[in-house]
């Protein structure tokens, strides 16, 4: 047994089923393994975790990539140069409607349009989203502009954390929100909010979070960042085997985690009747940090305004997104890379295979909602 | 350090008679500090030069305190406090002629619990070494809530793992688990903790 003395890692994360791989490395002892002693900081909001990353009270979080380019930016108080040398989930995001307003909306094949149809006919129709700099808050905008609605035009867009969107929708405040799993079972159980869409629905394949860490910390600690990630690798692929999902189920509905009826996680793990809104762990490469992910974040912040126009995104990418990092921690384990940094994103409506100098990856759908091609060199 | 004679005597006493242990002192020094140790009431003191066999001959004494003199430490006189340190269960109390900061830090790290420049009085001979078998004391004391805590973190884990792997296996819930694994702990009058590292042993290096 060696006693470590260098001070504990500090990692932080949210009320959220894709926090499970941090929690299973830790709980199962995968960061001991490691040699790197890490400890959990469960946050209550978004906000938090950024401040905490900006005046260095964390040293890594289980982030939202475009939260990432808005504290490297300083666009939210302090700025902090941030990497992303490694991707945490693919997916999981549920779009709910309270049930009064799900109720109105009409069923067919273009769900988005239908959404937008019943939303016009609310006066002052409001729905909530994670945070500004969230993914939830680029694919609702994304989907609901395919059906042309606006944000700011034609409905307000509120935040809401995660952990009080439920309350949001029964107080009335929202009549919809977007929100990471297991939320949208949660107000779905709670019999006031029904998930009419999901990540899926919007882009297929869409990254999710992301392993942020402090770049001072990545440049004076590298072994350090490269053990955190071999240890969230390795719990992936035990989040993901169907076989483990009760455990998970039970061990995030702890007090200290989720603190959440442990089926209503269970429906948002492999093998959960929550379909769509289930978070992807490792299959499909979904752990690589792909920079063609970071230019379409950065491509949606500038669409909405939520960015300066002047930005370098080509730049500011090169720097955040670290697929080099993630290589040379992860190469040694015989993980599956691929020999890219970015891909032509909403090119596969099936199933495709990924040529690689690991091995062939085989890799899931990516095609958007509105059919769209989003060509890296070109952004 | 657990049952070291320092853990279970009245701290009073031993220190009245404490065993001291003077290493690597050239003679006109190690008069000096005898003196001084003499007159600070220590008269239980034992003369060791450094060797191949130092580590064996202060095993042999079992000495309270370890007190080395020596003008300028070096790297190789540090190599030595670090075995001593390794092997000894008491304080090691240093006296040097150099004060450089770094050194200080070099010697604590080697082992060294008081690092003091030469020539000290035989008042303050009596506060230093009082003061090192305190503060060797709580460091001990320190060390081994350490390694106990952390032995029941190794412990916890592997209990995750064991849950894990049962719920996987058997279609268990976690409560189902758990009561399986302290059945068989009790059944095979075992420790819950072995039971478990048994059942998460195959598992231990997936996926």
């Amino acid at each position: 047994m060696t006693v470590t003395t260098a001070e504990p890692l500090r990692l932080g994360l949210l009320r959220l089923t894709d926090s499970a791989p941090a929690i299973v490395a830790h709980e199962l002892g995968y960061f001991a393994d490691e040699g790197i002693e890490v400890r959990l900081s469960v946050e209550p909001s978004w906000a938090n975790v950024a401040d905490k990353l900006a005046h260095r009270a964390l040293e890594a979080a289980v982030m939202l990539p475009p939260l990432v380019f808005a504290i490297a930016l300083g666009l939210r108080g302090r700025a902090e140069p941030l990497v992303v040398p490694y991707c945490v989930s693919q997916g999981g995001d549920a779009i709910v409607a309270r049930t009064d307003f799900a109720a109105k909306i009409a069923s067919g094949p273009d769900k988005a349009r239908a959404f937008v149809a019943a939303l016009r006919a609310q006066p002052d129709p409001t729905l909530g989203v994670v945070h500004d700099h969230s993914t939830h808050s680029l694919l609702l905008r994304y989907w609901l502009a395919s059906a042309g609605a606006v944000a700011g035009r034609d409905y307000r867009l509120i935040v809401t954390p995660p952990a009080q969107t439920v309350e949001a929708l029964e107080s009335g405040r929202i009549l919809g929100f977007c929100a990471g799993a297991p939320w949208g079972e949660v107000a779905r159980r709670a019999g006031v909010g029904e998930t009419v869409a999901t990540s899926d629905d919007v882009w297929r394949s869409a990254p999710e979070k992301c392993l942020a860490a402090r770049r001072s910390f990545a440049q004076s600690r590298p072994e350090r960042l490269a053990a955190l990630m071999r240890a969230l690798y390795r719990a992936a692929a035990f989040c993901e085997a169907r076989d483990n999902a009760p455990y998970v189920a039970s061990l995030l509905a702890r007090a200290t985690y989720l603190d959440l009826d442990s089926h209503a996680i269970l429906a948002s793990l492999p093998g959960g009747t929550q379909a769509g809104a289930r978070p992807r762990f490792f299959a499909g490469a979904a752990t690589f940090p792909w920079r063609s992910h970071g230019l379409w974040f950065l491509g949606q912040m500038r669409r909405w305004g939520l960015v300066p126009e002047e930005t370098d995104a080509a730049a500011l990418v090169a720097s955040v997104y670290r697929p080099d990092l993630y290589r040379s921690a992860l190469g040694g384990v015989g993980a599956a890379a691929p020999d890219g940094d970015m891909k032509i994103e909403g090119a596969h409506a099936e199933a495709w295979t990924l040529p690689a100098g690991t091995g062939a990856i085989p890799m899931g759908p990516d095609t958007f909602c509105d059919g769209a091609l989003f060509d890296p060199a070109r952004a | 350090m657990v049952g070291s004679p320092h853990a279970s005597s009245a701290p009073s006493f031993r220190f009245m008679t404490p065993k001291i242990a003077l290493v690597d002192a050239r003679p006109e020094r190690a008069r000096q500090l005898l003196e001084t140790l003499a007159g600070a009431g220590f008269q239980n003191v034992a003369l060791a030069t450094s060797g191949p066999d130092l580590v064996d001959r202060l095993a042999a004494l079992k000495p309270d305190i370890v007190v080395m003199d020596m003008a300028l430490p070096d790297r190789d006189a540090l190599e030595g406090v670090r075995n001593i340190a390794a092997a000894s269960a008491g304080p090691i109390v240093m006296f040097a002629d150099a004060d450089d900061p770094a050194l200080v830090e070099e010697a604590i790290g080697a082992g060294v619990i008081s690092y003091n420049l030469s020539g000290v009085s035989s008042r303050d001979m009596k506060a230093i070494l009082a003061s090192a078998i305190a503060l060797y004391r709580r460091n001990s004391k320190v060390e081994a809530e350490l390694a106990a805590a952390h032995g029941a973190l190794d412990e916890r884990r592997v209990i995750e793992r064991a849950k894990a792997a049962l719920m996987a296996k058997h279609k268990l819930t976690e409560p189902q688990a758990y009561r399986q694994l302290r059945t068989r702990a009790m059944n095979e009058s075992r420790k819950i903790a072995d039971v478990a590292a048994e059942i998460a042993g195959d598992s231990r290096k997936a996926p």
